[in-house]
């Protein structure tokens, strides 16, 4: 049973992805403003929050405003960006504020079910063009490679690796096979991607979000 | 008496010597247009009623209906600003004769003709002869620097010969409309920018708010309708049309297609994805300069069409471009394809995508995917460094 919380301005839409959801998941609350967002998250604590991108109230600052204004509880509490634009940079401001990851509103719900049970497992999702964008804005098509491990404004050669391959569509499941590792380390690969797409201050990500009012 | 009924109506014609007043009074009374002049002339000299009478029609008489297929701006044979420039310049010459002369010198009319002169040829170049194609911009130019340098000179020498009182006055006034004469293209041309830009603003933030509104509405619903349809079915496949249609619309910067390898790409798998029932996510990495490889283009397309039929549901699209070459990857999650068992008829893979890339310098593989299922094709060709 995982605990979740709904942030999406539409009713309608909250209602109806309500109903698509998979029936192990229990929702504990809906909210439809930044404030609303944070007060609930604060009273409920579920495990996973799905949160809208594109939010009214409080700042302006949207999704990445409940996530700042829900700092303290980022150890128990995982957010999942939902996103009615497909496009990585709406997303990324998101990802920065400490999502760990983001679906497009398009998905099914069965595919919204999927990917918030990886989140509450502590695993980040990344869609295709999510790993698409990771790879442009780290550089990676250019040549640029971490040399060390820990290096945060470059990708190593095997998390580079990892990406095309969900880029190009394959599941972890698939990553794991087509590079004889296991799911496990494919997982720790996304998740070190994740950190750096959160931590790094390379230009092209610091300048997404700071067009978009969200550092 | 007959004729009066089909007496030609009163307009003004196109061709012009000044107004088309006189032209047009004289078709449509049926005597001789000199005759016309004639007589306006002699009421002019006799008290000035012809002058009136003249300009009483100008304004009041409309101009020939044009034919329905040719733009015809009027064209006026009169060189009106040149004559105004001339009898301005006749005027200062006076002026200065007269101020060098022993008697005592009449300043004040003759300025003021001066000024009237001078900007009305100003005047006239600015708003009538900018329609007219006979007039050229250079003529104006010479009007206009004509004109300021006769209303400096006028003004000026009416300031150095100690002008007293009026005539000091309308020295300035002479100086003043020179410099007005100087900068009034620019001023005008400023205007109509400023006027433009703001119309232009105007436009964008109402397409931003309808961009708003409709991101906040349509989309959703949209996204709502995809959701609960379930990915492949009818009703979610237009939806998703719709959307991105909406989407090109809403966020296309007016800027001009560019018909570059993605572009082109995620017009096919738009296509295609309104023939079948599937969904083709594409994924474009690296900075596409060049223009859309033939050979690349129609191979993915193939492999697009080959997944999109045989395997439907789910197709990634990935695409690839570095300095040194261009990889496309097509995905699905069918049942997946053996070559060797493929029969000769089937041309699709053999011919279309393997066939067209090494004609084209290039590869092409197609590989069971890495799961138990499903098709890749991978597209590769190396750039060329021209």
């Amino acid at each position: 049973m995982t605990s979740l919380v709904i942030v999406d301005d539409h009713s309608i839409f909250r209602s109806g992805l309500r109903a698509e959801l998979d029936p192990e998941l229990t929702v504990l609350g809906e909210a439809g403003t930044v404030d609303e967002a944070i007060a609930l998250i604060a009273a409920e604590l579920p495990e996973v929050v799905l949160l809208d991108v594109h939010l009214p109230g409080a700042a302006g600052g949207g999704g990445a405003e409940v996530i700042r204004g829900s700092a303290g509880l980022l150890g128990t509490v995982r957010f999942l960006a939902l996103s009615v634009s497909d496009s990585a940079e709406d997303v990324v401001g998101v990802i920065r504020a400490g999502a760990r990851g983001y679906i497009t509103k398009g998905s099914s719900g069965a595919e919204v079910s999927a990917a918030v049970a990886a989140v509450a497992a502590g695993d980040a999702v990344f869609s295709p063009r999510l790993a698409g964008f990771v790879l442009d804005a780290f550089g990676a098509v250019t040549g640029e490679r971490a040399d060390q491990p820990d290096e945060l404004d470059r990708l190593s050669a095997r998390e580079q690796e990892v990406m095309r391959l969900i880029a190009r569509g394959f599941a972890y499941k698939e990553v794991a096979s087509e590079l004889f590792i296991s799911v496990k380390t494919v997982e720790t690969h996304v998740s070190a991607v994740l950190r750096k797409l959160q931590l790094s201050s390379r230009h092209e990500l610091t300048a997404w979000a700071q067009q978009r009012k969200l550092l | 008496m007959t004729t009066a009924s089909i007496r030609p109506p009163l307009a003004r014609p196109r061709r012009a010597v000044l107004g088309g007043v006189a032209a047009g009074l004289a078709i449509h009374l049926r005597v001789p247009v000199t005759g016309v002049r004639v007589v306006l002339v002699c009421l002019t000299v006799a008290g000035g009623a012809g002058a009136l009478f003249y300009i009483w029609l100008w304004a009041l008489v409309p101009l020939e209906p044009q034919a329905a297929s040719t733009v015809a701006p009027v064209w006026r044979r009169a060189p009106v600003a040149i004559v105004l420039v001339a009898l301005a310049s006749a005027s200062v010459i006076t002026e200065l004769a007269g101020l060098t002369g022993n008697s005592d010198p009449v300043v004040g009319p003759i300025l003021v003709f001066t000024i009237l002169a001078a900007g009305g040829a100003v005047a006239w170049s600015l708003t009538m002869d900018v329609a007219d194609p006979h007039r050229s911009q250079a003529s104006a130019t010479a009007v206009r620097s004509a004109a300021t340098f006769l209303l400096l000179l006028g003004g000026i020498a009416a300031l150095l010969s100690h002008a007293q009182g009026f005539d000091a006055v309308l020295g300035l006034l002479a100086i003043v409309v020179a410099v007005a004469v100087l900068v009034a293209p620019r001023v005008v041309a400023l205007w109509s920018n400023l006027m433009s830009e703001r119309a232009a603003r105007v436009r964008q933030e109402q397409r931003a708010e309808i961009a708003a509104h409709l991101h906040d509405s349509v989309l959703q619903t949209l996204a709502l309708i995809q959701t609960r349809a379930g990915a492949s079915t009818e009703v979610a496949r237009i939806a998703r049309a719709q959307e991105r249609e909406l989407r090109d619309w809403l966020f296309a910067e007016d800027q001009p297609a560019r018909s570059d390898l993605p572009t082109e790409l995620r017009e096919i798998a738009a296509a295609i994805e309104l023939d079948f029932a599937v969904r083709i996510e594409v994924v474009t990495v690296g900075e596409t300069t060049q223009l859309a490889t033939t050979a690349v283009v129609g191979a993915a397309r193939e492999a697009m069409l080959n997944a999109a039929r045989h395997a439907g549901g789910d197709v990634a699209v990935y695409v690839e471009t570095t300095a040194s070459s261009i990889d496309v990857f097509v995905r699905d999650r069918g049942v997946g394809v053996d070559m060797a068992s493929l029969p000769d008829d089937r041309l699709g893979i053999r011919e279309s995508i393997v066939g067209r890339m090494s004609r084209a310098g290039g590869a092409a593989t197609v590989t069971a995917g890495a799961g138990v299922r499903g098709t890749e094709v991978h597209l590769h060709l190396a750039r060329d460094h021209d």
